[in-house]
C-alpha cells in the first residue's frame, strides 16, 4: 500500500514538473522581460551608458541601440556573437525586435538563447508584444530618427 | 440698411465654403474613403505614385521582408494577379497590386522581391515602422491591405486568401 503511495506521489511531481516546463517553454525568464517604459527611462537618465541595447530585428529605430539586423539570418547571428564576446558576462544588455507579435517573431528567441550559451547573467528582453510601433514609436518614446 | 446687407451677405459666404468643404472627398482607410496618395521610390529609385493606378482595382499590400506570414502570402497573390491583372470589374479595367514594404534596408527588400518573383509595382521608403505610408494609413500590424476602386475610393481592407478574391469576384458581378 505505502509502494502505491509512493508510485502516485511520484507520478503527481513528474506530471506537475513537465506542466511547469511546458508552461515556460521560452528561453527567458519572466522577471528578464523589460517594459518599455522602463527602458525609455533608462535612456533619459544617465544609466544609458551602462546599457548597451541591440537590435536584432530589421531595424534600430530605439535611441542609441546598436544595429545587428534580423538574427534568424545566421549571418546577423554571428554578428551578435561577434559583438557579444567583447563584452563582460555581468553586462547589462536589452535586446529587442519589434517587428511583430512575439510568438511570431523569428528574431528574438535565437538571440537570447544565444546570451544564455555564452553565460551572460544581466540580459533582459524588451517586452514589446504587438510591435515597435505600438508598443514604443507610439507611445512617444526616444528612437534614433 | 447696410448692416443688414453685410450679414446676409457674409452668411450666404459662409454657407457656401461649408458646402464647398462638405463636398470635398473624406481622405482615409474606411470603405467610402478616397485612399490616400502614396508616392515613393520603387526598388530602381524612380517615384511611383498610387494614383497612377488610377482606373484599376488596386490592392495596396502593406508588407516586409522580415514579416513571415506577409512573405507566405505572395504567391496567393501572384494567383490573383495572374488571374485577374486583365479582367474588366464595374468601373474598373484591370487588377493592380501596389507593394508597398516596410523594410528598412534596400537590399533585404530587393533580394526578398526577386526571390519571390513580385512582378507587380513595389514602392518603400525604406523607414520600418516610421514609413510615411504606414502612417498616412494607420498601419498598426502586418501583413494588412487596403482595396480600392478605380477612382481610388477604399471599398474593403484586411482581406486576406479566399476572402479578396470572393471581394474581387463581387466586384467583377456587380457588372
Amino acid at each position: 500500500m505505502k509502494k502505491i503511495g509512493f508510485l502516485i506521489a511520484a507520478i503527481a511531481i513528474a506530471f506537475s514538473l513537465t506542466t511547469a516546463a511546458q508552461s515556460n517553454p521560452e528561453p527567458w525568464k519572466p522577471e528578464q522581460l523589460l517594459a518599455p517604459k522602463q527602458l525609455a527611462d533608462l535612456i533619459k537618465s544617465n544609466a544609458k551608458d551602462k546599457l548597451l541595447i541591440i537590435s536584432v530585428g530589421p531595424a534600430a529605430l530605439i535611441k542609441g541601440s546598436v544595429d545587428i539586423g534580423a538574427v534568424h539570418d545566421q549571418v546577423n547571428l554571428s554578428k551578435l556573437k561577434t559583438l557579444l564576446l567583447k563584452e563582460k558576462k555581468d553586462r547589462e544588455i536589452v535586446i529587442y525586435c519589434g517587428c511583430c507579435p512575439f510568438e511570431h517573431c523569428p528574431n528574438i528567441r535565437p538571440a537570447f538563447k544565444l546570451l544564455n550559451e555564452l553565460r551572460f547573467t544581466n540580459q533582459k528582453l524588451l517586452n514589446l508584444p504587438r510591435n515597435l510601433k505600438a508598443d514604443w514609436i507610439d507611445q512617444g518614446y526616444p528612437t534614433n530618427n | 440698411m447696410h448692416k443688414l446687407f453685410f450679414a446676409g451677405f457674409l452668411l450666404i459666404a459662409v454657407a457656401a465654403t461649408a458646402s464647398a468643404q462638405s463636398s470635398k472627398p473624406v481622405h482615409g482607410t474606411k470603405p467610402g474613403n478616397a485612399a490616400p496618395e502614396i508616392r515613393l521610390p520603387g526598388p530602381k529609385g524612380d517615384t511611383i505614385s498610387l494614383s497612377s493606378k488610377k482606373g484599376k482595382i488596386v490592392l495596396i499590400d502593406f508588407w516586409a521582408s522580415w514579416c513571415a506570414p506577409c512573405v507566405g502570402e505572395q504567391p496567393e497573390l501572384a494567383v490573383l494577379y495572374r488571374k485577374y491583372r486583365h479582367t474588366a470589374f464595374k468601373g474598373a479595367m484591370g487588377f493592380e497590386i501596389f507593394g508597398v514594404s516596410l523594410d528598412s534596408k534596400k537590399a533585404e527588400w530587393v533580394n526578398a522581391i526577386n526571390k519571390l518573383g513580385i512582378t507587380w509595382t513595389q514602392v518603400s521608403d525604406l523607414k520600418f515602422w516610421n514609413s510615411g505610408a504606414a502612417k498616412s494609413y494607420q498601419i498598426e500590424s502586418l501583413p494588412y491591405n487596403v482595396l480600392i476602386n478605380g477612382n481610388g475610393t477604399v471599398i474593403a481592407t484586411d482581406l486576406h486568401g479566399t476572402d479578396l478574391e470572393k471581394m474581387l469576384l463581387k466586384i467583377k458581378s456587380a457588372k
